[in-house]
């Protein structure tokens, strides 16, 4: 018996949203404008023109890598990789190639299994390097056509460990890793715009079974890469759509070629790219223009210190402190401008409930102050785009019986005593149920927009 | 190993590296030519290196970087001189 | 004729006095190459209207009339490299030697030929014709940068810059006469300067004295943000140390640098040299560099796997001719730098280099705690006929062998005309400096040139 067990491994190629190039001093800000505007003799591969590398990439490259856990390379370098195509300007990328700058990271969150089980999985990641992005391609007609705005902008590349098996895990590991990024504050990691590529790559081990319960995995002898695909939807199809080709070649007792394949998201369905088939050499070399990169454990260290609290460690804290249900944390953490918010509008809330009469404060229902919120929040039930003063105001009246308004009801209450003299006489004479016909004339007044034992208390309060 | 003669279709693979369309003639001529440098180059192996470090640059520098800015005197405005066409894109011939 | 042999320091005191004027150096220097130009083919490009700047009187090279070699960009003025590629190519920015020369009021008239990229010792690689020795129009004017060494011996101008990878600079000043400066990597910007070797390649000047060269030195030396590989340490004040005392100094005679093949008429123009120093109370010392011998195979490991990557960028798409038009020397580093690069030969081939390099630096390092200078021969013959080893790839790169494991080592060097063989061609003697310590260089050659006395010079 033997079945067939998906290896799968991913390569994240991120742009970092600085605001010059990676290795000059064009601006990097280059999304839709006019062709070759933003280029200089570096990034354009002139004759002469040289490149010094960009500081803040590097450190973002840094807190990249220390955001997935991995060790931070004390010596670091750039080398040349050669392969020639109309897109790269000089025959060769600056990218790294035996010295990146971080590796050996993990990531781990919890995955939720299709019975709600909810279990915590590790991947690896094997290194992050910083390059620079290539230029352009569009064709039309019979040309071509090459824009340079986008070479040199720098490209962060992730490339973790084969150790996804399906494509449930792969799709959810990609949204953490976005989720981190854009905490990170830094790449939009805008997958339309391409700021974010992703690129699986699947084979298929065969594990025969024996008799005897022992496993016998055989390792797969090729790997099939799926090319820049931009969204995470299809990354998971892309990858369905291997397992099921690969399979059906396996079975047929063939190996399925080594090769780079594209994504067609219409049909659904991966094809072959033969103009990239040819085995590449890419004759990597130290980059001679660039002296070596050298961290202290101080320079580490202080990068490190710009870390902000990640997505998962938010969402616990935020089910700890505000005792959030569990899918909530995670829909609020998902973005750190609503999970901001979210805390910002507690903390509103909080503020205006102090001005407020406690016990004239029933919140909706037996629960959390904070999961009130984040209920308005993830049900849209208010705007985020509101102040997070006003939605605290808002989600004050929509959500929590009082007194409408505390003015209205200490005028109503001095008026009622005013009018209704024999029945304030006959209280404060021992009658004691006369109180409630005072109460009544007060809910009168007030069309009834007022919680009766508040109004109680107040009178009380007041004849003593 | 060094290696020391260089067949015709290394030099065939190696020009499809280099992207070069080399002449029969020129094939012929740079395998000649490459070996005879190889084996000339080839009295590099009597030197033990085991515990010698590289040195790809001599600059004893390192972390040269420059900040985050952008410096638009640097950028080519007028490309002129340069091959677009007038949507100001380069072409080739279509890749695929 | 006065005002075109006149070197840099003699000009500076011309224009300063009002005894001439910086159009009619100009002028004069123009007249000269159209005359003398079509004859030796050291100028590729001409510049029509060379702009004098009236408002840089005050500027240290004002008015002084100079050329580069092909190799660096020029915005608006044809840059070629010496190669059919480029041929039409006009450059959209300037090179930061060129732009700090202009900025020091100095006049950039013509661009010189060389071998395609730099590949060649003898401007014969050039797409555009072999630049003939001015001394002897059968020989060759050496190369790469023979256009410049011929411009300034024949004076089509009065410096040239030059770029040396292997021995670029030094090689032609010795066939020509001039003084070239190999300075230490690092010391002047590659920014804008087209890449053979990049972790060879160094920019320096080709003079006809020494003083001169530390003049030009003076503005082209310095740390720029655009080249990562300059050092940000704030270069000397060349010209005004050269007079110092050398008295006391040592100089290295590495015996490694006399024996394959040199020229016995060479040797006796380093020997005369020796005693040149000896006079001047100088220390003479024997000292041993056992890796030269291994310095040739590592540098054409190193600059053509450097050169088959830099030469990438030449895919006919935003600017010049296509691939094709690389010529023979240009393709055959280019298959040699991609076949040592390649997979399964990387380790043995450019690894291999680069570790031996540490161990030709080492000899260096060695050597210079025992010695100020090391003085040796720039190459192992005079001048060479034109045709005499063009179709030996081999022969050619031999030419190079006693100025390569300086490029290696990232050192300066100088090129000083010594004397000149039976035949009239001129010889030079190579001055090896530490690392950084081009001041001491050129004080040590200024003093060694003016000991040595006037020689003759192209009328």
């Amino acid at each position: 018996m033997y079945k067939y067990q998906p290896v799968i491994g991913l390569e994240i190629h991120v742009e970092l949203k600085t605001k010059s190039k990676m290795f000059c001093q064009d601006s990097a800000d280059y999304f839709g404008k006019k062709p070759n505007t933003h280029v200089c003799p570096v990034c354009l591969g002139l004759p002469g023109a040289l490149p010094v590398p960009n500081k803040k990439a590097i450190e973002w490259t840094i807190l990249i890598g220390q955001a997935l856990n991995c060790s931070i390379n004390k010596v670091s370098k750039f080398d040349r990789k050669h392969y020639f195509y109309p897109d790269l300007p000089k025959g060769y990328q600056i990218s790294q190639y035996d010295e990146p700058i971080a590796s050996n990271g993990w990531l781990k969150f919890q995955i939720s299994n299709f019975k709600f089980q909810i279990k915590e999985k590790k991947f690896r990641i094997h290194r992050v390097h910083l390059e620079e992005d290539t230029g352009k391609l569009i064709h039309s007609g019979s040309d071509t056509l090459v824009d340079f705005n986008r070479s040199g902008v720098p490209l962060v590349e992730i490339v973790t460990e084969p150790d996804f098996d399906n494509s449930d895990d792969v799709k959810r590991f990609l949204e953490e890793l976005h989720t981190i990024i854009r905490y990170l504050g830094v790449s939009d990691a805008d997958m339309e715009k391409g700021s974010m590529r992703l690129e699986p790559n699947i084979s298929l081990r065969k594990i025969s079974i024996q008799d005897s319960g022992f496993k016998i995995q055989e390792l797969p002898n090729y790997k099939v890469e799926v090319k820049n695909i931009n969204s995470f939807n299809f990354v998971k199809r892309a990858i369905e759509y291997e397992i099921k080709r690969q399979t059906e070649i396996l079975e047929k007792g063939e190996t399925p070629a080594q090769e780079t394949r594209g994504f067609d998201s219409v049909k659904g369905i991966t094809y072959s790219q033969r103009s990239k088939e040819e085995a590449h050499d890419y004759r990597y070399f130290p980059e001679p223009d660039i002296p070596p990169l050298e961290f202290t454990y101080k320079e580490i260290e202080d990068i490190k210190k710009k870390l902000p609290e990640l997505p998962s460690d938010k969402e616990k804290r935020l089910i700890k402190e505000y005792r959030l249900k569990a899918q909530d944390a995670f829909i609020l953490t998902r973005d750190l401008r609503i999970a901001d918010y979210f805390e910002k509008v507690t903390d509103e809330f909080n503020k205006l409930m102090l001005v407020q009469d406690k016990a004239s404060v029933d919140i909706e229902k037996q629960q959390s102050l904070g999961q009130t919120i984040a209920n308005l929040i993830v049900n849209k039930r208010l705007s985020t785009s509101l102040d997070p003063e006003e939605f605290a105001k808002k989600a004050i009246t929509s959500t929590v019986t009082y007194i409408a308004d505390r003015e209205k009801m200490d005028k109503a209450v001095s008026k009622v005593i005013d009018d209704f003299p024999k029945a304030v006489e006959d209280y404060k004479a021992g009658k004691t149920n006369s109180i409630m016909f005072l109460v009544g004339q007060v809910m009168k007044e007030m069309k009834g927009q007022v919680d009766a034992n508040t109004v109680k208390k107040k009178l009380i309060k007041i004849l003593k | 190993m060094a290696k020391k003669t260089l067949t015709k279709e290394e030099i065939i693979h190696l020009s499809k590296l280099a992207n070069l369309s080399l002449t029969e003639e020129e094939i012929e001529i740079y395998g000649s030519q490459l070996s005879e440098i190889l084996s000339y180059i080839e009295q590099l192996e009597e030197v033990d290196t085991s515990k010698v470090s590289s040195t790809a640059q001599v600059t004893e520098l390192k972390n040269v970087t420059e900040e985050d800015e952008v410096k638009e005197e640097r950028s080519i405005k007028d490309l002129a001189g340069l091959k677009v066409n007038k949507d100001n894109y380069f072409t080739v011939k279509r890749i695929r | 004729m006065d005002i075109l042999k006149a070197s840099i320091s003699k000009l500076r005191q011309l224009i300063k006095d009002n005894k001439i004027s910086s159009e009619e150096i100009v002028a004069q220097i123009s007249e000269r190459i159209n005359k003398e130009n079509p004859k030796l083919n050291a100028l590729l490009t001409v510049v029509e209207k060379p702009e004098v700047n009236e408002n840089m009187k005050d500027k240290p090279l004002y008015g002084i009339a100079f050329t580069l070699k092909d190799t660096y960009v020029t915005k608006g003025i044809r840059t070629t490299a010496g190669s059919r590629l480029l041929e039409n190519y006009i450059p959209q920015y300037d090179a930061t030697v060129y732009k700090k020369l202009k900025e020091a009021g100095a006049v950039l008239i013509g661009k010189t030929n060389c071998d395609a990229w730099g590949h060649g010792s003898s401007t014969e690689n050039s797409d555009f014709g072999v630049t003939k020795n001015p001394w002897n129009q059968d020989y060759v004017a050496g190369g790469s940068s023979g256009g410049s060494a011929a411009a300034v011996a024949s004076h089509l101008s009065p410096f040239s810059i030059g770029e040396d990878t292997g021995g670029s600079i030094r090689q032609p000043a010795s066939f020509c006469s001039v003084v070239g400066l190999k300075v230490s990597y690092g010391l002047v910007s590659r920014y804008g300067s087209i890449a053979y070797a990049s972790s060879l390649d160094t920019v320096g000047p080709i003079t006809k004295t020494v003083e001169d060269c530390a003049l030009v030195l003076d503005v082209i030396a310095g740390n720029d943000n655009q080249d990562a590989t300059t050092n940000p340490a704030k270069p000397s004040h060349y010209s005004k140390s050269i007079n110092n005392d050398i008295k006391g100094f040592k100089i290295g005679i590495p015996k490694e640098y006399f024996v394959e093949g040199i020229d016995k008429e060479v040797a006796e123009q380093v020997e005369n040299s020796i005693k040149l120093f000896k006079k001047m109370g100088c220390e003479i010392v024997d000292i041993t560099m056992p890796m030269t011998r291994y310095a040739l195979s590592t540098y054409y490991l190193i600059a053509t796997s450097e050169t088959s990557s830099n030469l990438g960028r030449y895919d006919g798409i935003r600017y010049g001719n296509s691939r094709k038009d690389f010529g023979a020397e240009a393709k055959r580093r280019i298959m040699l730098g991609t076949f040592t690069l390649s997979a399964g030969y990387y380790d043995a081939y450019y690894k291999k280099a680069t570790k031996v390099r540490t161990l030709i630096k080492n000899d260096f390092d060695q050597a210079f705690k025992k010695v100020d200078i090391i003085l040796a021969p720039v190459s192992p013959t005079p001048a060479f006929k034109i045709g005499e080893k063009v179709n030996n790839p081999l022969q050619m790169y031999l030419s190079d062998i006693l100025t390569i494991p300086v490029n290696l080592a990232g050192i300066p060097a100088l090129s000083v005309p010594a004397g000149f063989t039976k035949y009239k061609l001129p010889v030079g003697v190579q001055l090896i400096g530490n690392r950084f310590e081009e001041e001491k260089l050129l004080n040590i050659g200024h003093k060694f040139e003016q000991e040595r006395g006037e020689l003759p010079s192209i009328d």
